[in-house]
């Protein structure tokens, strides 16, 4: 008897041109921006930008990063371009509530930015096949209303932008409260304030908590062999007539092979053989947030993001607490009132997957330095395969 | 064309069983009724179609004996049933090695079924949630061979999924469509509807091992697929929703979660393989209102989240307008977006391209490894589509036909 076969899928003939947009995304074709309303906030963004990190032992990984062709200098001793290139690629900070419009340019290849978190219409979305991709500029415009941790990423065959390491911070600050009518950024590395459910609050604008130094741990890993492919490894032009040709969806590519060698600290390397904890002083743009020192009595805050493709586990060698998860403070209403910040005591690990960001506060009460772990799972066999090391020092 | 020309049962995607009087929404491809509540389901051989055309070889769920008959389904049919209600279910095992069923997370289990074997299990249907059954045997083998399907139990009485949901989840459920955070769309009658939900099933394949079950099969010994080979060296390389994957599973309506603003929707979330994702949701973050069948207490608001092996989750999606869109949030969004719900950009190549409504936006895992066939155009693997129809006035977007 044969045996039946189960077919793929449908494919209705009056739905080819939407898959045929789906496995070829159109670009822009020129439009700039639609539905424009005036800017309250500002700023541009520049892809791709070839960019090599830089291993401990002088060997080099080349990656692609998104420029901010408009940041200064950077003082000595920070090489001078350090703040417009950089891997993660630089961090965007907003005002809660401003009305954005982020002029990004599109070169060499075309590329879209989503902003991870934010959530505005499928346009300023960033994805090509619910949309387009960019070729040259586009204004994308959005207003985002919680304040918290988002990052920013190219979508276009995300699975291998993502990895050349085309995605930095993207940071929505809330006001003062003693000023909650003014929009304010805070510097990196703080201080500044945070979203935290405040159960004295009067205003929505209360819902915050000071916070005096600012961490980011933003581990990656990084398989060497997918650093040598093409933009558009894998990928082949199909026919818009028959859009699921089968020869569109297979290369016998390795995008399913994801097998690091390389693992990554907000921007700080180590290969997999190499135990060294990251310190403050080996890099002056991260390792400040990377190691932070914070004082007796002071308030710590940390961004966690996992921008991998495998599993992390996090441990602290301190009490913090969860206040924050993927851009929306626990238990801040009206959304979030089902919700709760709730303690993470030291020792305790906790484990996030691509995408998930938490943001964590640490009050210390005693000097001293206190690990910070970070162990990188494979995300099918669960197998340990590097561990991060570093620390919060207490003074 | 439209992007809503609606294919009410296509001849893929999920079948669906229901026992009682379940209410479902009508999206599947078929829909039996179980006469005397006992369900009639059976393993066999089938070739699944990857989304590159491969077929790989499987073992699936038909069920021949319910009305209408279910043929061989990739994942097996969705079993609906009310909390409490008694259930017999007979599986029949033509394959040539035991199988077995079970219900994750619950004491239903039956033992070995020799090849050639029926056997019988009968139970009352569990606390209401989402379930996953399984053939447990050889774990994790049978069941990522295809031996897996959903388990709906449907709560009998309450304004929730849940038998027992905890006082947030109630209190969420009680605000959808009451409170000035989630007004209810203007024809909606309440704020949640029971048959707005969605089944998101989640596997992967790697041929390897599916290739040395059908050279067993077709040889007529038991299958010498090993478990401890297949925990250490699964590779997969194709992923699906609902046995979809790529554009095959976004253009899925019994997948794609859709509807207009103020029109709530569960999302029942179940990973049948070994690979753990991290599913992105763009346009809302989703409260998560049930963990591995324990209703949550501390209700998150977010929009990313790992879903493990033999995970059951519950996403409310709550089809809150999109907050971030710049602009007067009291303005409609046809008055405040007018130029890109009339857009239509060309495609490439001459292709006529897509309307820019109804809205569209995606759901993909992160691990983004889950999104290709090894290679080939981008995403075509875990991933489903989120669409919105209308404002919350009741004024649908262009191009939205029911």
């Amino acid at each position: 008897m044969a045996i039946p076969i189960i077919p793929r899928g449908d494919v209705p003939p009056e739905e080819i041109p939407a898959f045929f947009n789906f496995t070829t995304p159109p670009t822009n074709g020129g439009i700039k921006q639609v539905d424009p309303l005036t800017p309250t906030f500002t700023f541009a963004r520049n892809l791709l930008v070839d960019f090599d990190l830089v291993l401990p032992d002088g060997g080099r990984v080349p990656m692609w990063i998104i420029e901010d062709s408009n940041a200064p200098d950077a003082p000595p001793p920070l090489p001078k371009d350090a703040l417009r290139r950089n891997f993660p690629s630089p961090a965007i900070r907003i005002p809660q509530n401003a009305l954005v419009r982020a002029d990004v340019l599109c070169q060499g290849n075309t590329h879209t930015i989503h902003w991870h978190g934010i959530e505005p219409t499928p346009m300023n979305d960033g994805v090509g096949h619910t949309s387009f991709e960019v070729a040259g500029h586009f204004f994308y415009q959005f207003q985002p209303r919680d304040a918290g941790t988002y990052f920013y990423h190219c979508h276009k065959n995300t699975v291998l932008h993502f990895e050349m390491g085309l995605y930095g911070l993207l940071l929505v600050d809330p006001p003062d409260p003693a000023n909650p009518s003014v929009p304010v950024t805070y510097p990196t590395g703080g201080p500044g304030f945070a979203a935290r459910v405040n159960p004295a609050a009067v205003a929505l604008t209360d819902h915050v908590i000071h916070y005096d130094v600012e961490a980011a741990w933003v581990p990656d890993s990084i398989d060497s062999r997918w650093h040598l492919l093409g933009h558009d490894a894998f990928m082949q032009i199909s026919d818009p007539n028959d859009p699921v040709n089968p020869a569109n969806f297979t290369q016998d590519g390795i995008l399913n092979d994801f097998r690091p060698d390389i693992f990554v600290l907000t921007g700080i390397p180590r290969r997999i053989n190499d135990p060294t904890p990251i310190t403050a002083a080996e890099n002056p743009v991260f390792g400040p947030l990377v190691a932070p020192t914070v004082g007796v009595g002071q308030t710590l805050l940390a961004r966690v993001i996992n921008a991998d493709y495998i599993i992390q586990q996090f441990t602290l060698g301190i009490d913090a607490e969860v206040i924050a998860m993927d851009g929306r403070g626990l238990g801040i209403p009206p959304f979030h009132q089902y919700s709760r910040p709730f303690p993470l005591p030291a020792g305790t690990p906790f484990r996030l997957t691509s995408a998930m960001r938490w943001d964590l506060i640490v009050k210390p009460t005693t000097p001293g330095v206190y690990p910070v772990k970070i162990e990188f799972l494979n995300q099918i066999t669960g197998r340990l395969l590097y561990t991060a090391r570093t620390t919060i020092t207490v003074v | 064309m439209k992007r809503r020309d609606f294919i009410k049962t296509g001849l893929t995607g999920l079948a669906a069983i229901t026992v009682g009087n379940v209410k479902i929404p009508g999206l599947f491809r078929t829909e039996a009724f179980a006469a005397g509540r006992t369900i009639d389901l059976t393993m066999e051989a089938a070739m699944v179609e990857m989304v590159d055309g491969t077929q790989v070889f499987h073992w699936v769920f038909s069920s021949p004996l319910s009305t209408p008959a279910i043929g061989p389904s990739f994942p097996g049919p969705a079993l609906f049933a009310t909390a409490g209600e008694d259930i017999t279910i007979n599986i029949k095992n033509t394959l040539k090695e035991p199988h077995a069923f079970q219900i994750v997370g619950t004491r239903i289990l039956t033992p070995p079924i020799s090849p050639g074997q029926t056997r019988t299990v009968s139970f009352k249907a569990p606390a209401a949630g989402s379930y996953l059954y399984i053939d447990p045997l050889n774990d994790p083998v049978n069941r990522v061979l295809g031996l897996h399907g959903a388990f709906i139990v449907i709560p009998a009485t309450g304004n929730t999924p849940y038998s027992f949901p905890t006082p947030m989840v109630q209190q969420l459920f009680n605000d959808l469509g009451t409170t000035p955070q989630f007004p209810r769309h203007a024809l909606s009658q309440v704020g949640w509807d029971p048959a707005r939900f969605r089944i998101w099933l989640h596997h992967q394949i790697d041929p390897a091992f599916n290739a040395q079950a059908q050279a067993d099969f077709d040889a007529g010994r038991a299958s010498t697929v090993n478990s401890a080979q297949m925990r250490a060296n699964f590779l997969p390389r194709y992923f699906t929703i609902n046995g979809k994957s790529g554009v095959f599973a976004a253009h899925d309506h019994a997948t794609t979660i859709e509807g207009r603003i103020g029109q709530p929707m569960l999302v029942r979330i179940l990973n049948s393989g070994l690979y753990t994702y991290s599913n992105h949701l763009h346009a809302n973050h989703f409260y998560v209102t049930s963990l591995n069948n324990v209703v949550q207490d501390n209700v998150l608001f977010i929009d990313s989240q790992t879903l493990k092996p033999l995970d059951r989750i519950d996403w409310v999606v709550p089809f809150i307008r999109p907050p971030d869109i710049a602009g007067d949030p009291n303005i409609p969004l046809r008055e405040l977006i007018p130029e890109e719900l009339a857009l239509t950009i060309p495609g490439a190549q001459g292709s006529p391209g897509m309307p820019q409504s109804p809205l569209p936006y995606p759901m993909h895992c992160h691990m983004e490894t889950s999104q290709t066939a090894a290679g080939g155009n981008y995403p075509q693997g875990s991933i489903a589509h989120f669409d919105f129809l209308g404002d919350v006035d009741g004024v649908d977007f262009p191009n939205v036909i029911e």
